[in-house]
């Protein structure tokens, strides 16, 4: 059984036609390798809490980045992210809201839960594409995470 | 020769009948008395032979007296007198006295002859006399001295008036003799009462009472008066003494008391008409009730004197608070509450009460007077509206949660719009892109196009619903109160909108403008769409001219933004702020017809007014006011 390399990039989207899109941006700046995809919250928290016990992965060992819908169906993006942040294990995974609202109030509770970027997504498909794949190249190239130590 | 002996025998003889007479020699002795003299000196003729005459010598006159006595008969000149002797008993008598001196030949007296007459009664009326006059001297010195006096004659003419007289009533002495005494009427009295005066005093009756006379300088004073008539032979009166004593003081004070005693009776009776009145004794029995009080407890009077206040006890009010109200009056200070009592028939009333206690001697409460009005209409109405309060607030919180429930799905299909309805524009904007990306080069040139339209059509509907929710937002929106610097607002958003443009000439004169107050991301928006809609109408001006300020509408401010753009129809201003409405064709002029809308929108919410002004071609000028201007 060969080790499945590990996931850089975690993104949850539930609308096929974004995610095409995204993958499209992400494929053209070749940050597409290592990309899981996740089509609910639910998905999202199996994939990384559930199934990484269940492959005897350290939860440490998460994804580098996570790219999160904010209205998802199941468990929405506020959720996912409030998990995420509360779990000590987790908690240091950049984590970057990518969604069309711009209410005040969905920007007040993510900032409060401790995200990390809110992006929201332009109409425009280029303003899109450079969007992702800034996002891509900064977090996963120039941004240095803290070393998770194994125990 | 005879007969004349005979003739002095006789005068001798009726002398010694009529008259004391005694005889003396030069040094003095008595060598002669007659009878009479025995009898009034009581001493016997014996007694009295060869002695001084200092034995009768009484003491009364001083020596000087004694001694002109002596000087004169001595020089052979007769003497006449009264004088005061002492009988042998001690008591006194007086004697008309005449002593002649009998000369020898050398002229020097050989005796002395003294006849006297007993004058003794006539002294002692004189003495009375002169003492009683002495007291009525005295007696007139006293009346003048305290009493206001005067007499007049039978005809009521002045004919004395004393000092006092003339001090109270300020008229000089002369200007009052001979004067009537109506010089000083005050036209106080009726007619009768004068009339009955001269009555009584004309019938030679004494006439007393008290009279208000007028003084010179017209001030008015009260007199106790005593007025009484002397009698001439034939029973007139012949004069009358007036004797008065200032009361002016004491009437006044009468007179003060008697209207401050009207003045609180009818103050009593006032209350009476208009308060419910008991009046309760130290300890709590009641010892008054007015007629209101009966009648609002309907109790009869009778029912309620003696009874104790528990009677209208309706049991409403805690015991605390009654205890509170004991203890209140009980120290001597007011009570002042409301009162719910109850009538005979089981009835509430509600009465305003004030309880004042009345302290006796020794400090404590001797009596507590309560004085209440009738709320009990009052007390229904506030009750009504307490109702009708409780209602309202139930009204206003089910509206509130109504409100607040479509306020929440308003917000939920805003989102639904702002999330959902994008998405597939995005689909449609980056799914033609792809085709271009990835079949372009297969694609003829117009094909290209259309799929360019359908980008640019998207995008367009991206800012469409981007507007739409700003201006939904607006009115759900809570506002801010600040004070605005709308000087350094405009500079940022002059900013911006690209200031200083480098590829248009553009001439900005802005204005010194007051602040504000409203909330400062809002009214940014205002200036941003106005600001923005002037550079973009003149765009094809050279240079365009933007002008910013303020003018005054109503005592309010009225910023302005004025440019010298394309303008537009005023027939058309009507539509102006109505969403989505456009006065100009897409390819002349970009935009979505939110903007205007919105600004409308937001001085709305300020409470104030936007307008404008424009021509074809001749520039716009857009008004606005907000409500209020910022404190100081």
């Amino acid at each position: 059984m060969s080790e499945t390399p590990r996931i850089e990039l975690l993104l949850v989207e539930d609308n096929p036609q974004d995610l095409e899109l995204a993958l499209r941006a992400l494929r053209k700046a070749n940050l597409a390798n290592h990309v899981h995809v996740s089509r609910d919250g639910a998905e999202a928290l199996e994939f990384l809490f559930g199934d990484a016990a269940a492959a005897g992965r350290r939860l440490e060992d998460g994804p580098k980045l996570i790219m999160l819908d904010l209205k998802l169906p199941k468990v929405d993006g506020l959720e996912v992210l409030r998990r995420i942040k509360d779990d000590p294990r987790t908690k240091r995974i950049p984590v970057v809201m990518m969604t069309s609202s711009k209410e005040q109030s969905d920007l007040v509770k993510s900032y409060d839960l401790g995200v990390n970027s809110y992006i929201v997504k332009p109409v425009n498909f280029d303003g899109f594409a450079a969007a992702v794949q800034q996002l891509g190249l900064y977090w996963l190239l120039l941004n240095e995470p803290p070393r998770s130590d194994p125990p | 020769m005879k007969a004349s002996i005979k003739e002095v025998d006789d005068l001798k003889a009726a002398l010694d009948e009529h008259a004391i007479v005694a005889v003396t020699d030069p040094q003095g002795r008595i060598t002669f008395v007659n009878d009479k003299f025995c009898a009034i000196s009581k001493y016997a003729r014996a007694e009295l032979l060869g002695q001084d005459h200092r034995l009768i010598n009484s003491g009364h006159h001083p020596p000087e007296f004694i001694r002109e006595l002596w000087t004169t008969i001595a020089h052979g000149r007769v003497w006449r007198g009264e004088i005061k002797n002492r009988a042998k008993d001690g008591s006194f008598y007086w004697v008309d006295t005449t002593i002649v001196p009998f000369l020898d030949p050398n002229g020097k007296p050989r005796q002395y002859v003294a006849i006297r007459t007993d004058i003794t009664a006539r002294k002692q009326a004189e003495e009375k006399l002169n003492a009683s006059n002495k007291e009525v001297l005295d007696l007139k010195t006293a009346l003048d001295e305290h009493a206001i006096v005067a007499i007049t004659d039978a005809h009521g003419k002045i004919t004395f008036v004393n000092d006092k007289f003339c001090a109270i009533s300020k008229y000089a002495r002369e200007e009052l003799l001979g004067q009537d005494h109506r010089l000083i009427n005050s036209g106080f009295h009726p007619k009768e009462f004068i009339r009955e005066l001269w009555t009584t005093i004309r019938e030679g009756r004494v006439w007393r009472g008290e009279i208000k006379n007028r003084a010179k300088d017209g001030s008015l004073y009260w007199v106790d008066t005593t007025i009484v008539p002397f009698l001439d032979a034939n029973g007139k009166p012949r004069q009358y003494v007036a004797i008065r004593t200032d009361i002016t003081a004491r009437k006044e004070a009468e007179e003060k008391l008697n209207a401050s005693t009207k003045e609180v009776m009818d103050l009593k009776a006032a209350l009476d008409e208009h308060a419910i009145v008991a009046i309760t004794d130290a300890h709590g029995k009641i010892t008054f009730v007015n007629d209101k009080f009966c009648a609002i407890s309907k109790y009869a009077r009778e029912e309620l004197l003696g009874q104790d206040h528990r009677i209208i006890n309706s049991g409403h009010h805690p015991k605390e608070f009654i205890r509170e109200l004991w203890a209140t009056i009980r120290q001597g200070r007011v009570w002042h509450g409301q009162l719910r009592n109850r009538a005979k028939d089981g009835s509430f009333y509600w009465v305003d009460t004030t309880i004042v206690p009345f302290l006796g001697e020794n400090g404590k409460p001797r009596q507590y007077v309560a004085i209440r009005a009738d709320i009990t209409e009052r007390k229904r109405i506030e009750m009504e509206i307490k109702e009708l309060n409780a209602e309202l607030e139930h009204r206003v919180v089910e509206r509130t949660a109504q409100l607040e429930a479509a306020n929440e799905q308003l917000e939920s299909f805003s989102y639904s719009v702002s999330h959902d309805l994008r998405a597939p524009l995005r689909a449609v904007d980056g799914f033609s892109q792809a085709v271009l990306e990835d079949f372009g080069p297969q694609l003829p040139d117009e094909g290209r196009r259309q799929l360019q339209t359908i980008r640019s059509a998207a995008q367009q509907m991206g800012v469409l619903i981007d507007d739409l929710l700003t201006f939904s937002r607006l009115s759900r929106q809570s506002l801010a109160a600040r004070r605005v610097d709308f000087n350094a607002m405009v500079r940022g958003v002059l900013q911006e909108l690209g200031a200083p443009w480098a590829d248009r000439r553009v001439e900005v004169r802005c204005a010194d403008l007051p602040p504000a107050l409203g909330d400062p991301a809002l009214l940014k928006q205002v200036w941003l769409n106005l600001l923005s809609n002037a550079l973009k109408y003149s765009g094809k001006r050279s240079p365009a001219v933007i002008e910013i300020g303020v003018a005054d509408k109503a005592g309010r401010p009225a910023y302005f933004v004025r440019d010298n753009g394309t303008g537009f129809d005023m027939r058309y201003a009507g539509k102006l702020f109505g969403v989505f409405q456009r006065l100009h064709r897409p390819e002349e002029f970009e935009g979505t017809g939110v903007g205007l809308a919105i600004v409308q929108r937001i001085v709305q919410r300020h409470g104030g007014q936007v307008w404008a002004d424009a021509a074809v071609d001749r520039g716009a000028t857009f008004h606005f006011t907000l409500k209020s201007e910022p404190p100081t």
